[in-house]
């Protein structure tokens, strides 16, 4: 299928316009997404660790470790908990999640430490670590390691989806502009055989069915035939909404 | 893993024709229904097999002497996989559903600590767990003790025993291989409470997942132990993982005392060795395995001949609808010895109870079992303030290919 030159240009916009959108879009989505899960993510692994702080006390206090351990073992079943860990006020180690033991790079930080950080373990992935008191600190503090690949899976799969989506529209709305821009591109292509062949040949000139049209291409064509003396002046055509007067 | 379909019973099937079913208190004119779930399926299941073929022993004595007046003990058992999940829903079915009598052999920390809020909750029904396999605290204290009882010696009790020996003989670097869960940490905690009375600290400590196989790799876990320069390590974990860890230290030239506790398996545990390794004394002979109960080759204690006869008696099976895999179950093991004696004193204060059993009257009957002899040497004892009937640790090790009685610390290590 041969694309009129003029319209080629017309092609390129739509197609540099998708790309800029699709670019754009992703862009946007990336940055909130992830901007948003971090938040969410921070926010929800806050929560559980005061949760558990709330509830370690008693336990703490009274009873077994066991008791501590089946406590954190059901809230390191939710997803995006990779860790949790617990420490009594002298920094000892309580409970924790951890096979086969406790990384290095967790045993040489500050388990005092209450303010969310970024952890990148070896072996395990990245993590941002959020941290509760327990009793004000004074019986220790919960530490919640939430696993920041599954935002960028997450972030992955929305991109994914949206490029998915994107390409779907991208190939209709090209594949419509194709066959928009060749309806629009014949009636021209006639005009422009039966120009040529008019100055050719004059009277006997086919005219491809162009001079029966009320568009403006007839109208083109009329034109034509009454230069080339073949035919008569057609009628003045009615300017069309917004043409200057 | 889902909770499996009910399974094996003491009696013949036909007698579940009377069963408790649609029975408010798991008793019929013929029958005492009892509810079990353990581990009949997964890298655990030697145990609940065989806690559960112990037990089976003495029911069927009891049953084919004519039961407890008149009526037959049926066990009604589920299989939960050594999972707490399944082990809450088995325990709901069975207190509702089933209404069992009293729940009995449950095997599993993680499993036990899940279903002891369940007891609190469903106080009003009287339904009590009785002989648990695993020694944690949690049904030894408040605030479920109360709806516990044990028979058993604890893990606090088996962790100080190993902690004073390995310190008698100048072993006081103890690191720890543990179960990722509330058995592990209910082992470590043990340890780290007999460790402070010598103002010792543990000087490492390896973890794995619940459900470990024989196959797994635990290189890692033996490197972390060997770093922190152990001279003797205490794991707190199941067979196929222990086997796993005691195969990878020995092979990374860990070779350090490697103590494990009764719940262990140690039975299975030495079988997997010797299956697998080309020299498994070599592996063995590090081994050195806390009991809470005497030794099965002791002959001299009236329990004991009384189980190697019943169980020769009366071969108990594993239920067989419970039994995924194929298991070959050991003519005698300490695990079965335990369910045995568990069997022996749950008939008694059932016959405490007299023709008219309720659920109403169970602890008080427990309560009556005073210097009761159980033929293990040691009186066995409950009251208000005492819900565990066995304090005595045995300590065992591995001598001609089976676990003998040890005797002398110094000597072996």
């Amino acid at each position: 299928m041969k694309i009129q030159k003029l319209f080629q240009k017309t092609l390129f916009g739509i197609f540099m316009l998708f790309g800029l959108i699709g670019i754009s879009t992703s862009m946007l989505a990336i940055y909130t997404v992830d901007s948003q899960l971090s938040q969410e993510y921070e926010s929800n692994a806050k929560g559980i660790a005061k949760t558990i702080a709330d509830s370690s006390v008693d336990i703490i206090l009274n009873r077994d470790l066991s008791a501590l351990q089946s406590l954190i073992d059901q809230f390191v079943e939710i997803q995006g908990i990779s860790y949790i860990y617990i420490v009594n006020d002298s920094g000892e180690y309580l409970a924790h999640t951890f096979v086969p033991g406790i990384p290095d790079e967790i045993l040489k930080g500050d388990p005092n430490n209450t303010a969310s950080i970024q952890r990148s373990l070896p072996g395990m992935g990245d993590f941002v670590e959020v941290s509760s008191p327990i009793l004000a600190g004074v019986a220790g503090k919960v530490h919640i390691g939430m696993d920041t690949g599954l935002i960028a899976l997450k972030i992955q799969r929305a991109i994914g989806q949206q490029i998915y989506l994107f390409s779907t529209i991208f190939v209709i709305g090209i594949i419509a502009a194709i066959w928009l821009v060749n309806l629009a591109a014949r009636p021209i292509a006639n005009l422009l055989a039966y120009a040529a062949e008019l100055a050719r040949e004059q009277s006997s000139a086919a005219d491809g069915g162009v001079l029966v049209r009320d568009d403006e291409v007839g109208q083109l064509a009329r034109l034509f035939q009454y230069f080339s003396g073949t035919g008569d002046l057609p009628a003045p055509a009615r300017p069309s909404p917004g043409a200057r007067a | 893993m889902l909770g499996a379909s009910a399974g094996g019973l003491l009696v013949p099937p036909w007698s579940m024709a009377h069963g408790a079913s649609g029975d408010a208190s798991g008793l019929t004119d013929t029958e005492i229904v009892l509810g079990m779930s353990a581990a009949f399926s997964g890298p655990s299941r030697g145990l609940g097999i065989e806690l559960f073929r112990g037990a089976s022993a003495y029911f069927t004595h009891v049953n084919r002497a004519g039961g407890i007046g008149g009526r037959k003990i049926v066990l009604r058992t589920y299989d939960d996989g050594y999972q707490p999940n399944p082990s809450v829903e088995n325990t709901v079915k069975l207190i509702l559903k089933d209404r069992v009598f009293a729940l009995f052999g449950y095997v599993g920390t993680p499993t036990v600590t899940r279903v002891l809020p369940l007891l609190k909750k469903f106080q009003n029904e009287k339904t009590f767990l009785f002989f648990t396999f695993p020694g944690a605290q949690p049904q030894r204290q408040p605030p479920y003790g109360e709806f516990a009882f044990n028979l058993r010696a604890s893990y606090r009790q088996e962790t100080e025993g190993l902690v004073d020996n390995f310190v008698s003989v100048g072993r006081k670097r103890i690191g720890m291989f543990y179960q990722a869960d509330a058995y592990g940490r209910s082992g470590w905690a043990g340890v780290r409470r007999a460790l402070r009375k010598y103002d010792l600290r543990i000087v490492g400590e390896a973890t794995y997942r619940r459900g470990s196989k024989f196959t797994s790799v635990m290189r890692q876990q033996a490197q972390i132990l060997k770093n922190a320069k152990a001279d003797a390590v205490i794991c707190i974990g199941a067979y196929a993982a222990c086997a796993a860890f005691l195969r990878d230290a020995v092979d990374n030239g860990l070779r350090v005392p490697i103590a494990n506790l009764s719940f262990v398996g140690s039975e299975n545990l030495l079988k997997l060795i010797a299956e697998s390794q080309d020299e498994p004394r070599r592996y063995a002979e590090l081994l050195v395995n806390s009991q809470v109960v005497p030794s099965y080759e002791d002959i001299s204690i009236p329990a004991v001949r009384e189980y190697r006869d019943l169980m020769q008696r009366y071969d108990p099976k594993p239920p067989k609808e419970l039994l995924k895999e194929a298991y070959t179950p050991f003519a005698h093991s300490f695990v079965s010895l335990e369910g045995f004696l568990d069997a022996k004193l749950m008939v008694e204060i059932l016959r405490r109870m007299g023709d008219s059993p309720e659920r109403g009257k169970l602890e008080n009957a427990v309560f009556s079992v005073s210097d009761f002899d159980l033929g293990v040497g040691v009186p066995v004892s409950f009251s208000a303030n005492r819900r565990q009937g066995l304090d005595r640790v045995y300590y065992t090790v591995v001598d001609g290919g089976r676990f003998v009685p040890l005797h002398d610390w110094k000597g072996r290590f």
